[in-house]
């Protein structure tokens, strides 16, 4: 009985252990012997006996959409290119993208970047410089001047282009016309205040059936720990005048002006619904659709589900007001978010790869993605022109005078190759001053100091 | 022939069938042994050589050796030290309430009643829904807003419960989420070892007049003690493993309030690549589970040996 316990106790300790080293597998990652250059020639475009491949890793928020509607697309002007998008989780790509971009027989040609992953990718060299490494494949009616700054800076690194936005954003301000007449409010114009506006919050925290329990709530943004709450605080910061850093990568965000954004982004949430620190994207998105919330700073792109698309939204778009947020000492406040293309150095087929990016961004691109993807173009003449659709108008209107804001107060993410790294302490921190474990100026303090600590590794 | 020219060749041939068998034996384990080496040994090391090495991006793999440097940097991490002790928060709270309520349940199973057939089969559930889902649900049901359980609770008067939003109540909640998912799986186990307890032990237990108390403490909790101690082990090294239902529902947060170990590590790791800091993160987990395992084992192994 002994002797059999003995061998039960044995094996329970072998499978114990190989269930630990299993733990340890979450943290694999198999080795690169460094990435080839593209060849000489592009690997051309295709013939019809010979087609040309070319696979993009893509952010699964829109590379289903993009295979199934934009590849066609793209395929009536350049037929022999076949093109697979493959759908990646956020949280993979920045990562995915390095391992392929160092890999001699890399799987992907292309990539799509969030704002602040060009510096990290361009630093370890694996994209190609769009203006100098592929200027030879550039059509010659590719017009980088109609471009809005704000969104081509996205994708520019010490001197280099290394891709062209593909989806720009914006954070931006959405207001519920019906709650702020109810609260006998008048709408809000580019040149409300962050001052006048917080006046106004208490008043649009309404009781709108009578019944005695309030129903509606003033206000809806991101403030759960993660890489979408900074932003809010520091748009507020720039609006004022204030920067994250100055020339020299040194924090300047640990000012009275940034103790007082921080603290507008805590004070909110008295003005907001239950649960409401715990909101991350869709969540406000969701009360804004039901119209439980008078106001909503979020993405610009996500005003076509708020205001238009039916099945998602109880509001139509005569409801739904879309402006830049709300002005601070220097002016109106955005927040830049561009998806930029970026092509692989090492893929064989750069010019098909660079064929396909030329496509989505140029105005024929932009317009057909605008009107049928409901993303919005980077270019100033898409832009000017007159969208296909009416609910776009107002749309456009906000989205260039954004991105003229951003560009003037340089209202985006931290431009370093530890822009992620920053990005995480400033939302550890400013998440604690959200949650009241911290004073708003302890968590700048703090924050401060760990990211002097980070840059000077 | 004599009998002595047969010796050499019959010890020969018995040693050629000796070898034989070792090759024989040794060529049905190399398929596993080649497995387990490509599976488990090959990463295990590499994120140990990870560990003491600067990783470089460029070429994605680890470059000079760093010494312990990457352990210092570890466990100066104010924010790595926390995750740890979040997870081990999560875990006094979590494993002792899973393996009461799982054997308390399997105890009114056994019991003959009717439709506990129906209910058993409906327990299973839980377990067989997967971790993301689950935590996307029960995220959803206690919603402040629009959640099932808030205006349930409603009607008996009781205002809406900030779930997630709260330091406290988002480290319960997560641990009600992994409870409504391991809870079965305990069950089943603890169900199945109680059909196997001898019946004659419990039938002389009445036949000497003891209560249901008395069964229970004196017969059943002691036979039941390897049982228990090998479920308990076996919960600790899947309730370390803690991160889907947190991804899912509040994301480490509030502030770092269920910022477990392991979310701590895969964001250094593969958000901001971090590789070799977090490397030398996942080695020292790996430590302690290890360590606390064999503690746990021994445990174990005594309880067993007692009986």
């Amino acid at each position: 009985m002994s002797h059999r316990n003995t061998q039960r106790s044995h094996r329970k300790a072998v499978i114990a252990i190989a269930s630990i080293s299993a733990f340890a597998v979450t943290l694999t990652a198999c080795s690169g012997g460094g990435g080839s250059d593209a060849p000489a020639d592009g690997g051309g475009l295709g013939t019809a006996d010979k087609h040309v491949k070319i696979t993009m890793m893509s952010n699964d928020a829109f590379a289903e959409t993009w295979q199934e509607q934009l590849v066609p697309e793209f395929n009536k002007a350049y037929p022999y290119i076949d093109v697979t998008i493959d759908s990646t989780p956020y949280d993979s790509l920045l990562a995915k993208g390095l391992l392929n971009g160092t890999s001699p027989s890399p799987d992907y040609d292309l990539i799509t970047l969030d704002d602040p992953w060009t510096p990290q990718l361009a630093e370890a060299g694996v994209l190609l410089d769009l203006k100098s490494d592929a200027a030879q494949w550039t059509e010659d009616d590719y017009d980088w001047d109609d471009f809005n700054s704000a969104p081509l800076a996205s994708s520019e690194w010490d001197d280099g282009q290394y891709g062209v936005p593909l989806r720009s954003n914006l954070l931006v301000m959405l207001y519920n016309k019906d709650l702020y007449a109810k609260a006998g409010l008048p709408e809000p114009t580019p040149e409300l205040t962050w001052d006048q506006y917080m006046e106004q919050a208490p008043e649009l925290v309404q009781d709108t059936d009578g019944d005695g329990a309030v129903d509606s709530w003033a206000v809806g943004l991101t403030w759960v720990r993660g890489v979408l709450s900074p932003p809010f605080w520091q748009t507020v910061l720039n609006s004022n005048g204030g920067a994250l850093f100055d020339e020299d990568m040194k924090p300047t965000f640990d000012t009275d002006e940034g103790v007082a954004a921080l603290q507008t982004q805590v004070d909110l949430l008295e003005y907001a619904p239950p649960g409401a620190s715990t909101y991350n994207y869709n969540e406000p998105l969701d009360a804004f659709r039901q119209g439980k919330i008078a106001t909503l700073f979020t993405w610009g792109s996500a005003y076509k589900s708020a205001a238009v698309d039916e099945a998602v939204t109880t509001l139509t778009p005569d409801q739904v007001g879309i402006q830049t947020m709300p002005a601070g000492s220097e002016g109106a406040s955005a927040h830049r978010g561009i998806w930029s293309g970026s092509v692989f150095k090492n893929s064989d087929n750069p010019e098909a790869a660079w064929a396909l990016l030329q496509w989505m961004s140029s105005k024929e691109g932009e317009l057909w993605s605008s009107a049928n993807l409901g993303s919005f173009p980077a270019r100033k003449s898409t832009l000017a022109s007159e969208p296909a659709e009416p609910w776009l108008a107002p749309v456009y209107t906000a989205i260039q005078s954004g991105f003229d804001v951003a560009a003037d107060g340089e209202m985006w993410r931290p431009r370093s190759p530890d822009s992620n790294a920053i990005q995480e302490i400033l939302a550890n921190e400013t998440s604690a001053a959200v949650q009241g474990d911290r004073t708003a100026e302890e968590a700048l303090d703090r924050a401060a100091s760990e990211i002097k600590e980070l840059l000077e590794k | 022939m004599s009998v002595d020219s047969l010796k050499p060749n019959r010890s020969r041939t018995r040693r050629g069938a000796v070898v034989k068998d070792v090759i024989s034996r040794w060529t049905f384990m190399v398929p596993a042994i080649v497995l387990l080496v490509a599976v488990l040994a090959y990463p295990l090391l590499y994120t140990l050589q990870i560990s003491f090495s600067d990783f470089d991006l460029a070429t994605f793999a680890p470059s000079s050796w760093a010494g312990t440097g990457n352990y210092e940097d570890a466990l100066g991490d104010e924010n790595f030290l926390n995750s740890l002790v979040v997870t081990g928060i999560y875990l006094v709270l979590a494993l002792p309430l899973q393996i009461v309520l799982g054997f308390g349940i399997a105890f009114l199973l056994n019991a003959e009643w009717r439709g506990r057939g129906v209910v058993r089969a409906l327990f299973l559930i839980p377990m067989v829904v997967a971790p993301v889902v689950s935590g996307g649900i029960w995220k959803i049901m206690l919603d402040p807003l629009w959640g099932v359980i808030t205006w349930f609770l409603g009607l008996f008067g009781v205002q809406p419960i900030d779930w997630f939003g709260d330091a406290g109540m988002a480290m319960i909640s997560i641990v009600i989420i992994d409870t409504w998912r391991s809870v079965p799986f305990v069950v089943l186990i603890a169900a199945a070892a109680m059909l196997a307890l001898p019946k004659d032990v419990f039938e002389a237990a009445s036949v000497d007049g003891a209560n249901w108390w008395q069964t229970l403490k004196s017969i059943s909790l002691p036979m039941l003690a390897p049982i228990i101690a090998a479920t308990f082990i076996v919960r600790w090294l899947g309730a370390v493993k803690m991160f889907d239902v947190v991804v899912a529902t509040t994301n480490g947060g509030p502030g770092q309030a269920t910022n477990v170990v392991n979310l701590y590590i895969y964001r250094q790791a593969f958000q901001l690549l971090e590789f070799s800091t977090s490397s030398a993160m996942a080695i020292i987990v790996l430590v302690i589970t290890m360590v606390l395992t064999f503690v746990f084992l021994w445990g174990s192994k005594k309880l067993e040996d007692r009986l």
